[in-house]
């Protein structure tokens, strides 16, 4: 049998540097002095409550940066407007009443895309240069397991700011339940999963099974050979099935008729609904007759939304909701096959702190503290989005995002906010290692830094060596350590320094001054940040 | 950390990471017969097998459908009508579909309706999960059946199998030769031959990641080395044959770059294409004909295209599921279960449509909602594998819960 490692290396990297690629998007040097100052417990805390006053760095970017918008607008006489600006991250904060009104035929997509551009690139700048590391890494999972595409429709690009802001960095480390709720009333997954159109009946049932297979109980408790014969699930006559099938999706999507979204649509009752882009609930669209959802009966004609909040409840209390989501954290967290130990263990305090505001913090809490977590290394790769991050933060650079950063993302198969399915962007290293994948994600670090045409980074990597280190040698050894925090066993410090040498020996000085021996070093960083101890976690 | 632990956690690392299953069954020898080029087109999301070849006459079809999700004998929705169909039904092809109506008429391209997963999974994930890896209950397998095939036969030069977009499907997880190409012109490094050869020297072991880093590095290798150039070095833009007419799409271009690399005569054996958005639960009757008529442009175009190999293509057509025969509030259709597929190639035998079509009376519906699956998917596959491929004793080991039934012999 071949070794089937991802990697191979036997030795794990410096505690610190293994925890930060697993608890955020990797070392910079605050966040290596931080974790040394207060230890791991400290360090922990200090991430899971996270006071944004507090980040001046990122603080200041988001005040300073502006994201460029381009296009050309065609008046109604036939002349032509070129509209070319760089604005600053207002729409990041803006309120519901400044975005909907950009929902019209008349406005030009670039402006509808726009606010959606603006989290894009303020989720970048977040993830280089917040403190709260946990945070952002913790955003980033909400966002794949809620996933919506803001390429899909415009009314999810619209009204991105506020999902980004209101429903998954607001809950982020807070209570599932709440934001379950939350993002099922959002315009967003509204939109995306078609509830906005649900009405009896036949429901639309996209918004339904994705909340069963993928927002709750996962496809792990699937159980349609049973298809019709809900007394055969197991626990099912007690009211406790151990899963789902479907004829509780069928159920559960009547319950959610007639929550929409007030977008100014026909409501198909002989009138229209306001325009304002707020969650609504329609009377009219709702299946009102008695239901069964999981194994509990449903009274018929409830209150508004009732029926919708009590599947909402059996779920979010659901043993098995607590597993599928502590395996997903394990495997985002730890590695691609988190042991089940760990799992049920982050499961029971899942449900021990179910009703409380800061569920999700107290389970990542356990999972980042377990020894699991410290004592697995390199069986995970990084997915492009950490590729490019960390390697943002191993450098030092200055980010600022833009477009050519978008597309790049796109071709490394990784762009935020814009995986086609409900699934997310996959979470198992399978998927991201394939020739095309890893062509694409060698040729970034080449561009990042050797090549500004793209304008979205820029990194010195000459000025951080420090003066007194004059051979090849020492030059790629501080490079190594300071990316790494280590020097790789075998040939590869070796082989560093003779390319810095150009093929002469590495104990000679490294020739040149100014441009030349800056340009040598770039290419020697984007080496080290090509090599495979740099593309896992 | 003490190291004995972490060796610990590593090895435990590596037993869940050995491919599970089925290991050792017969490696027979093989070869490539006929030098056949196999392409597999994945509709992602559940094509509408009944909006695409819809039974028009058919009293429940016409009962259970919004007319705009329906095709229809004449009129705003009228099909296209085939010849050579199932029964007394008549079966269209819809409107946007013209292109494939000429390949069928052509008897290039045939159509088995019915057809698919007999696992009754609504779960698009599920499904294709099962499809891909050839079975059809969830098990602990973790190669595709292409990955399967491929590791099966002696002949295992690098360009064997291509994944022709930015990732690679779970049909061909587990190949080792298998690669990903999205781009062919740029793939490359963009740096000099020193720092090629310097990042050749990283990945040099036996991981994962070493070993697909080599694949890649080889990829790089053989592609500059093919691609036409000009007599300044740089490369010729690919020009498709003058009658391919290609959809400047996603599913365009990943059918163009296949044919380029058809042409570049690499040794292409097996291939995929993955075309998605499929998953009309809403505003169907918008959506879905510019689904079909990227799919039907883009295969006759590639056809087309690689005009001087069709005897030896074969190019497959399936999707995870198909959609519930009644529709939905929201003038879409949920998922559903039977489908139609499609095969196009120089040994199909087309301009026919195949399976057992017992209707949509509810009463033969699977669960009284959705068309029923009267011939599963493996029997498909199994027929391309006989007599394209020529397998025999490896069959168990590339479809290893299936028990063949006969053929329904769409091809020569």
């Amino acid at each position: 049998m071949s070794n089937s490692l991802i990697f191979n290396r036997i030795n794990p990297p410096p505690l610190e540097y293994l925890m930060l690629n697993k608890l955020g998007f990797g070392p910079s040097e605050w966040s290596l002095e931080r974790l040394k100052q207060l230890g791991l417990k400290g360090y922990v805390d200090e991430q899971l409550n996270p006071d944004d006053s507090a980040d001046d760095i990122l603080n200041k970017k988001l005040k300073e940066c502006s994201y460029p918008i381009e296009y050309e607008q065609f008046s109604a006489d036939g002349s032509k407007r070129i509209i070319k600006e760089n604005r600053f991250y207002d729409l990041i904060n803006a309120p519901l009443d400044q975005l909907w009104p950009l929902y019209k035929d008349a406005v030009n997509y670039e402006e509808k895309i726009y606010p959606a551009k603006q989290v894009f690139g303020a989720t970048i700048l977040r993830a280089v240069y917040s403190k709260w590391q946990l945070k952002e890494l913790m955003v980033d999972f909400w966002h794949n397991h809620f996933n919506v595409s803001v390429k899909i429709d415009d009314r999810v690009a619209i009204t991105f700011p506020i999902y980004d802001r209101e429903v998954i960095r607001l809950n982020t480390l807070g209570n599932f339940r709440t934001m379950l709720e939350a993002v099922a009333k959002s315009v967003a997954m509204q939109c995306f999963l078609d509830n906005a159109s649900s009405k009896a009946s036949p429901a639309n049932e996209n918004f339904a099974r994705e909340l069963f297979e993928l927002h709750t109980l996962g496809a792990e408790h699937y159980l349609n050979h049973l298809y019709n014969r809900w007394r055969e699930v197991p626990g099912a006559v007690d009211g406790k099935p151990e899963g789902y099938i479907d004829e509780d999706v069928y159920e559960a999507a009547r319950a959610f008729t007639g929550w929409t979204i007030a977008d100014g649509a026909d409501d198909w009752k002989g009138g229209k609904f306001a325009n304002s882009g707020e969650f609504n609930y329609f009377e009219q669209w709702h299946d009102n007759y008695q239901k069964r959802v999981l194994g509990v009966e449903f009274n018929p004609n409830q209150p508004p939304m009732s029926d919708g909040k009590k599947v909402l409840d059996i779920l979010a209390n659901h043993p098995g909701t607590a597993k599928y989501i502590c395996r997903k954290l394990c495997t985002r967290i730890i590695s691609d096959k988190p042991s089940e130990t760990i799992i049920e263990l982050a499961a029971r305090e899942w449900m021990l702190s179910v009703n409380k505001p800061d569920q999700i913090a107290r389970v990542v809490k356990l999972i980042a503290m377990s020894e699991e977590c410290r004592l697995t290394w390199g069986d995970k790769i990084k997915r492009p989005l950490e590729l490019a991050i960390s390697s943002f933060r191993a450098v030092e650079a200055t980010v600022t995002p833009n477009n050519n950063l978008m597309w790049v993302l796109l071709q490394m198969g990784q762009q935020p906010f814009a995986w086609p399915t409900p699934t997310g962007y996959p979470d198992q290293s399978s998927y991201w290692i394939n020739a095309e994948m890893l062509l694409r994600r060698w040729n970034f670090p080449i561009n990042l830094m050797n090549y500004y045409w793209h304008n979205y980074a820029k990194a010195d990597a000459s000025s951080q060596v420090p003066e007194e280190l004059k051979t090849c040698k020492e030059v790629a050894s501080f490079w190594l350590k300071k990316i790494l925090g280590y020097i790789p066993e075998g040939d590869t410090l070796q082989h560093l320094s003779v390319y810095l040498a150009d093929g002469g020996k590495p104990e000679r000085e490294m020739y040149g001054k100014g441009n030349l021996r800056n340009e040598k070093i770039s290419w020697l960083v984007s080496a080290i940040l090509l090599l495979p101890d740099f593309q896992v976690r | 950390m003490q190291r004995r632990d972490f060796i610990q956690q590593c090895s435990s690392a590596t037993a869940a990471m050995m491919l599970t299953g089925i290991t050792g069954v017969s490696m027979r020898p093989s070869f490539m017969p006929n030098n056949e080029i196999f392409v597999l087109v994945f509709l992602r999301g559940g094509c509408d097998g009944l909006q695409l070849i819809a039974p028009v006459n058919d009293p429940y079809y016409f009962a259970d459908r919004e007319p705009a999700l329906r095709v229809t004998e004449s009129g705003e929705n009228g099909g296209i009508k085939l010849k050579n169909g199932l029964g007394d039904v008549d079966f269209r092809l819809h409107a946007a579909a013209a292109q494939l109506k000429e390949l069928y008429d052509s008897d290039q391209l045939a159509i088995i309706h019915s057809c698919g997963l007999t696992n009754g999974t609504r779960s698009h994930f599920d499904a294709q999960d099962m499809i891909e890896k050839g079975i059809q209950s969830k098990k602990n397998i973790s190669e595709g059946w292409l990955a399967r095939y491929l590791n099966s036969i002696s002949d295992k030069s690098n360009f064997s199998a291509i994944a022709a977009g930015s990732s690679m499907p779970l049909s061909l997880w587990g190949s080792p030769t298998a690669v990903s190409i999205n781009g062919i012109n740029d793939f490359a490094l963009q740096a000099d031959g020193n720092f090629n050869n310097l990042i050749r020297k990283s990945y040099n072991d036996q991981s994962i990641l070493s070993k697909t880093a080599q694949q890649t590095f080889y990829t790089i290798d053989m592609l500059q080395k093919k691609i036409p150039r000009r007599a300044n070095g740089e490369t010729i833009p690919y020009k498709p044959d003058g009658s391919a007419n290609y959809k400047d799409d996603d599913f365009g271009k990943s059918m163009k770059n296949l044919a380029q690399l058809i042409k570049l005569d690499i040794g292409l054996h097996v291939s995929t294409v993955d075309y998605g958005g499929w998953d009309t639960h809403e505003y169907q009757a918008f959506r879905f004909p510019d689904l079909v008529k990227s799919l039907s442009q883009n295969l006759h175009a590639f056809y087309n295209d690689v005009n001087k190999y069709q005897n030896r293509v074969t190019v497959l057509v399936m999707s995870e599921f198909g959609r519930r025969v009644k529709s939905n509030k929201s003038n879409g259709t949920d998922h559903g279960f039977g489908n139609a597929m499609l095969a196009l190639g120089g040994n199909v035998k087309g301009g026919k449509m195949y399976g057992n079509w017992k209707g949509l009376k509810t009463e033969n519906l699977d669960n009284g909602v959705d068309l029923s699956v009267t011939t599963d998917y493996r029997t498909i596959l199994h027929e391309i594998l006989t007599k394209r491929m020529n397998v025999t004793d490896s069959m168990k080991y590339i479809l290893p819960f299936y028990s063949p039934v006969a053929p329904i012999n769409f091809l020569g």
